[in-house]
């Protein structure tokens, strides 16, 4: 038996009315609340009553209330999806400087917007984004203002200098960079010029704190956020929400001054040349292909590096540096065309990290297939000299 | 031309045992064959410097065609850089190759620059090539950037160069070597010790980022981000003829913004 026993003495003191010279009791009045609180299944009933119906009929659920009250509140996020938020008098300015090549905002750029507007909003501050062709795009990503840096060709000296300049006039409170090839060059630039703190490589932050990996990633450093900081990639999530204007501001510059680098020429990647970990797109035979001399061409004229799958490689038709997979490399290609792979679990380990996938292969219901961005069940083999065709057709055009 | 080439006590990446840097045995590497090319005249060598509390596995970095090693050594947690900033302008150097960054300390990579600003020098990024310039006094540095593009720079020297992991592999060790080679020992002036102004904690990994949808966005955003990066969300053509399919991935690469022509 699990029910507690009833302690009738302790039930009748319970009802004890205090005061008096003679106990008195009041057994009418319900005592105090122990423990559960009692339902009252008739009240309960009473509210799922929904009236205005023939037959009785009982909601139990209670959504016909509830749905009454959502209706408004949605109507009212409709309004609110794309705000322009305008900061006139920012109480501090936390710039950043993003890579942004071409013009054009890379991912990387717009979490480092996301990583300065988290700086920002916590006590009242502006975004200043530091760019050198000033576009549309950056009031969108989140900058409250863009001062546009007077900088031509790669000289990262005299954009560490113009940096210098406007961090000791516009006094800055953060200034953000991307842990890129460029970002982290240009970081720790002015880092050395102007003497200031720096911390390399954030891998989380927030307006307390900031932490990186360091002493070989065995030990996180933790600080207040510093003045200069560089920031680690999928480290904070983009900005979005809300539309900022993105005012464009002057700045006087001091002039630059020639530097050492006597000229600077860039030089795009060979794909036949460049390794499967940093290709960009990936071309990769399996066992579906048999015609490799077709496969070569085509690699070559889609301008992709080769890869191939174990089975061919183990085969000896595929050097094993070109092996795709958990034992041979694993991608970080954007663009992956599979042709004749199924896709074994090992391969898939390998391609994981590639955004777009097209598969080609005889079998519609191979794993490959299920990945790929655009599946075609076909023969590769009789696609392959399609695809050559077509490309030649269209160079000779 | 003289070249130095500043190692840093490492840690290995796997094992946590004391080693020396990956990327700083490839700058030796550069050195050497960029020593190599000057052809036997006199005045082309190759320097080593550490300023630390002790070689321990640098003394290896021999063995990988070093010649000469100056240990400047330095009291237990001394900030290296006032002894290294003062015997690279003592030594009269012409090139200066550091790493990328270091392996089991700081591990910013901000000691080269530094370097660099106090000796009032040019400073490159990420080389993964060294070369002769066509002008004498001048330097052709190969700059690595991402996805196998490269930069080729030609800067005049005295410059300082950092070199990146893309360089070629360091030369192997030879037991010959490590004998032949000569280590020097100098005792460095006594120098402030870094103030550590970071709390340290054990190494967490953090959760990347999974959907890639922003803070802000809506529910619908969120979902779609999140659904769309597990399954290809794509389109599915069976037995399309051969010229359908190949106009349909052109079309699809097309799209992806590839240049396949």
């Amino acid at each position: 038996m699990s029910r507690p026993r009833k302690d009738p003495r302790a039930a009748r003191a319970a009802h004890l009315v205090p005061g008096g010279a003679r106990p008195r009791f009041d057994l009418a009045a319900l005592p105090a609340a122990s423990g559960r609180p009692r339902r009252d299944p008739r009240a309960e009933e009473r509210l799922a009553l929904v009236p205005g119906t023939l037959r009785r009929r009982l909601d139990r659920a209670q959504r016909a209330p509830a749905l009454a009250a959502a209706a408004p509140a949605s109507a009212e996020t409709v309004d609110a999806a794309p705000r322009l938020r305008v900061i006139a008098e920012p109480a501090y300015l936390v710039a950043l400087v993003p890579d942004a090549p071409g013009g054009r905002l890379s991912a990387h750029d717009r979490q480092l917007f996301g990583a300065a507007r988290l700086l920002a909003d916590a006590g009242g501050g502006a975004v200043l984004a530091f760019v050198e062709q000033p576009g549309e795009e950056f009031g969108p990503a989140g900058a409250d203002r863009v001062l546009a840096l007077p900088v031509s060709g790669y000289d990262p000296e005299a954009k560490a200098l113009a940096l210098n300049a406007a961090l000791a006039a516009l006094d800055l409170r953060h200034v953000l960079f991307p842990e890129t090839a460029d970002g982290g060059d240009l970081a720790r630039r002015l880092a050395a010029l102007s003497g200031e703190p720096f911390f390399a490589g954030a891998e989380s932050l927030s307006p307390k704190a900031v932490t990186r990996a360091a002493r070989g990633r065995r030990v996180e450093q933790r600080r207040a956020p510093p003045r200069l900081i560089s920031l680690a990639p999928d480290a904070v999530a983009p900005h979005a929400g809300t539309l900022h204007e993105g005012l464009p501001v002057a700045l006087a510059f001091p002039q630059p001054t020639g530097g050492a680098i006597v000229s600077a020429e860039f030089i795009p990647a060979d794909p036949a040349k460049v390794s499967l970990a940093e290709a960009d797109f990936v071309v990769s035979a399996g066992n579906g292909v048999s015609d490799l001399e077709a496969f070569r061409a085509l690699a070559a004229a889609l301008r992709a590096t080769p890869g191939a799958s174990r089975m061919l490689c183990d085969a000896g038709l595929m050097p094993r540096a070109a092996q795709v997979g958990a034992s041979g490399t694993v991608l970080d290609a954007r663009v992956y065309l599979a042709l004749g792979i199924a896709g074994a679990p090992q391969h898939l380990q390998g391609v994981a990290k590639c955004e777009h996938v097209i598969a080609v292969n005889t079998d519609l219901h191979a794993a490959m297939i299920e990945r790929a961005g655009l599946a075609i069940v076909a023969d590769a083999q009789k696609v392959m000299p399609a695809l050559l065709a077509l490309l030649q057709q269209e160079r000779a055009s | 031309m003289r070249i130095a080439v500043l190692l840093s006590a490492g840690r290995h990446s796997v094992s946590g045992r004391p080693a020396p840097v990956p990327v700083e045995l490839q700058a030796l590497r550069l050195a050497v064959d960029l020593a190599n090319q000057c052809g036997g005249q006199s005045g082309c060598d190759v320097t080593g410097l550490h300023a630390g509390p002790e070689l321990g596995p640098l003394a290896d970095t021999l063995g990988h065609g070093l010649g000469h090693l100056v240990h400047l050594r330095t009291e237990g947690a001394a900030d290296p850089a006032p002894a290294l900033a003062a015997a690279l302008e003592a030594g009269g150097y012409d090139l200066i190759l550091a790493g990328r960054a270091g392996q089991g300390g700081e591990d910013a990579g901000l000691l080269p620059y530094t370097l660099a600003r106090g000796l009032a020098w040019p400073i490159l990024a990420d080389a993964a090539g060294l070369a002769p310039g066509e002008a004498p006094g001048t330097l052709s540095v190969e700059q690595a950037l991402g996805r196998g593009a490269r930069r080729r720079l030609v800067v005049r020297l005295p410059a300082l160069v950092t070199v990146h992991p893309a360089a070629p592999p360091p030369l192997p060790f030879a037991f010959a070597g490590l004998r032949r080679g000569r280590v020097e020992m100098r005792e460095a002036p006594p120098a402030p010790a870094v103030a550590p102004e970071v709390e340290e904690r054990a190494y967490r990994p953090r959760p990347k980022l999974i959907a890639k949808a922003a803070a802000g966005a809506s529910a619908l955003e969120r979902l779609r981000a999140a659904t769309e990066a597990a399954s290809g969300g794509g389109r599915l053509l069976v037995d399309p003829a051969p010229d359908e399919a190949a106009r349909e991935i052109l079309a699809h690469l097309r799209a992806l913004g590839l240049p396949t022509r």
